[in-house]
């Protein structure tokens, strides 16, 4: 089905919205950035630049010294915001401790995330820093975008901030990073009305939804993870930018098990793609790997002679389950017993494709370290078909949401809820019956605590009827 | 609308604390309106944001609401 934005979409011209010409985007040489020293002595951040992998210390010179060659009036917030950054930085190496005060009531009106508050505690010496803040920009689904857009985007943030950005947080945003209060509703209206670009979230809210590349380019996406990720932002802009949360509540979208976008880790609400009919087996292409005709894993590792193919060592000894076996030079899989691992698949593409009844399985509870240290997401509902607008997804999210919202303690994620009140609560919220795929291993505890609701009778039964066939 | 909006103001007003959780406005809302909703609540709170009289405070992680012109300042 071909996408339908919700509202009609402009084509950015960059010839048309650009504020920079090539000249001024281009004004240093090589030679001139080599003998370019930053305002401030910065040795340790020198010290970074040194070794094979690309510095962020290197990107900063650069567009310090474009900075410093631009004519003032070209930026309406000071050229030596970089070079004041590094030396706040250079001094925060120097006393062991951050020089940032973090957080505030800086935002856009009527919008409660997107934008966080940061301002330097050394403002006499880096008055070009008395302000940075951070900006998180919603990315476009899959992070897809033109030459347009991007250079549409660092246009604007050269001339309204400090032209320093992070392609992309960790959410998945685009960081907008370091600018001063006055900037931010111009820039926010620039986004909105013109790029057609709303702000991310941030704080107490639903964070910016984030997918892999889904069936854009990838043959083993379960589900259109991009449409899925556009609706529900869209659907949820309350919760998007209007906090009211308990913390921060994260979706993210991976359309196979390989998991791209690592869901089932980084979110507290995690689709993954799946089938529940069997992988599908070209047998022909089995036998062409196994006869070297086609290259394992795509022809990645093809760098290096690791010998002959061998389907025994390299796939089937490798199935988590053993659920997979030779019969002559006919692959079985006993599909039952497959976790999803994706490890067959990825190895023989050609060869083995997930099943053709497809749909998504939800996890909950994923988070990073803060509370009871890091926690992957509980597999909840193994397996739902999924077709926008995704009414049976949004009755689940309703769910969660408003336990959470009653029951969640103040800065406790979904995951810390779950753990402290135990999955038989939640599946009482999700009014699902427990179900095997949900057992990651067998009971450890031989206690059984009845409910009594699950008692016939209840606690106040008549035990004259046992008493009849027992006696005391 | 309005009673909800009310008594937010009522609570935020008479508090100590500068900032609150939106957990602080529901429950100070649901002593008067044991009835009320998150979602109604919410509704209300974003109302008081729109109208200028509350404000959001973010941390960058978590967020809470204060009261315009009491506490921490933009310019800080």
């Amino acid at each position: 089905m071909a996408f339908e934005p919700r509202e009609e979409q402009t084509k950015l011209k960059y010839q048309e919205l650009r504020i920079y010409s090539d000249e001024e985007l281009n004004n240093y040489t090589e030679d001139e950035l080599k003998s370019f020293k930053v305002k401030h002595n910065i040795p340790d951040l020198d010290e970074l630049e040194k070794g094979p992998w690309p510095s962020f210390v290197a990107d900063s010179k650069r567009e310090a010294l474009r900075r410093h060659k631009l004519p003032e009036d070209r930026m309406m917030i000071k050229p030596e915001v970089v070079e004041d950054m590094l030396g706040q930085l250079q001094l925060s190496f120097d006393h062991g401790e951050t020089h940032w005060k973090h957080g505030g009531i800086v935002g856009v009106f009527g919008y409660g995330g997107g934008v966080i508050g940061r301002y330097s505690d050394m403002q006499d010496t880096f008055p070009s820093i008395a302000h940075f803040h951070t900006m998180r920009v919603n990315q476009p689904a899959s992070k897809f975008y033109d030459t347009d857009y991007l250079r549409t985007i660092c246009d604007l943030w050269e001339y309204r901030g400090s032209g320093m950005m992070n392609m992309h947080g960790s959410t998945g945003d685009i960081i907008f990073l370091g600018t001063f209060t006055e900037q931010l509703e111009p820039i926010f209206f620039e986004l909105g009305h013109v790029l057609q670009q709303d702000l991310g979230g941030s704080g107490s809210n639903l964070r910016t939804p984030s997918c892999c590349i889904g069936k854009a380019r990838c043959e083993w996406s379960c589900y259109d993870t991009q449409e899925m990720c556009y609706e529900l932002t869209h659907f949820y802009q309350d919760e998007l930018h209007r906090p009211a949360f308990p913390y921060k509540f994260k979706f993210k979208f991976d359309g196979c098990p390989n998991g791209c976008v690592a869901s089932i880790a980084r979110s507290d609400m995690s689709f993954i793609g799946n089938w529940r009919d069997d992988i599908r087996i070209d047998q022909a292409a089995v036998k062409a790997y196994m006869g070297g005709e086609i290259a394992p894993n795509g022809g990645a590792h093809a760098g290096r002679d690791w010998g002959k193919f061998d389907i025994q060592k390299e796939v089937i000894d490798l199935c988590p389950t053993s659920c997979m076996w030779m019969e002559g030079d006919t692959l079985k899989i006993d599909d039952k017993e497959c976790t999803r691992c994706m490890h067959c698949i990825n190895v023989m593409p050609q060869a083995l494709r997930p099943g053709k009844d497809t749909g998504v399985s939800l996890l909950f509870g994923a988070k990073a370290p803060i509370l009871e240290g890091a926690q992957m997401s509980v597999l909840t509902i193994p397996f739902m078909k999924t077709e926008p607008p995704y009414d049976n997804v949004k009755e689940v999210v309703e769910k969660v949401w408003d336990w959470w919202m009653e029951e969640g303690k103040n800065r406790e994620r979904l995951g810390e809820l779950i753990q402290r009140y135990g999955i038989p609560k939640f599946l009482e919220v999700l009014e699902i019956p427990p179900m095997p795929q949900m057992v990651t291993a067998p009971r450890a505890n031989p206690y059984i605590f009845w409910k009594e609701e699950d008692v016939e009778g209840g606690w106040d039964r008549s035990i004259d009827d046992y008493r009849s066939r027992h006696a005391r | 609308m309005e009673d909800l909006k009310k008594a937010i103001m009522d609570y935020a007003e008479s508090s100590k604390k500068t900032k609150f959780y939106f957990s602080d406005l529901e429950k100070a809302v649901k002593k008067v309106k044991p009835d009320a909703k998150a979602r109604e609540v919410k509704k209300a709170a974003t109302a008081l944001i729109n109208e200028e009289k509350l404000i959001y405070f973010s941390t960058g992680s978590s967020t809470m609401y204060g009261m315009k012109g009491r506490g921490q300042t933009e310019d800080h």
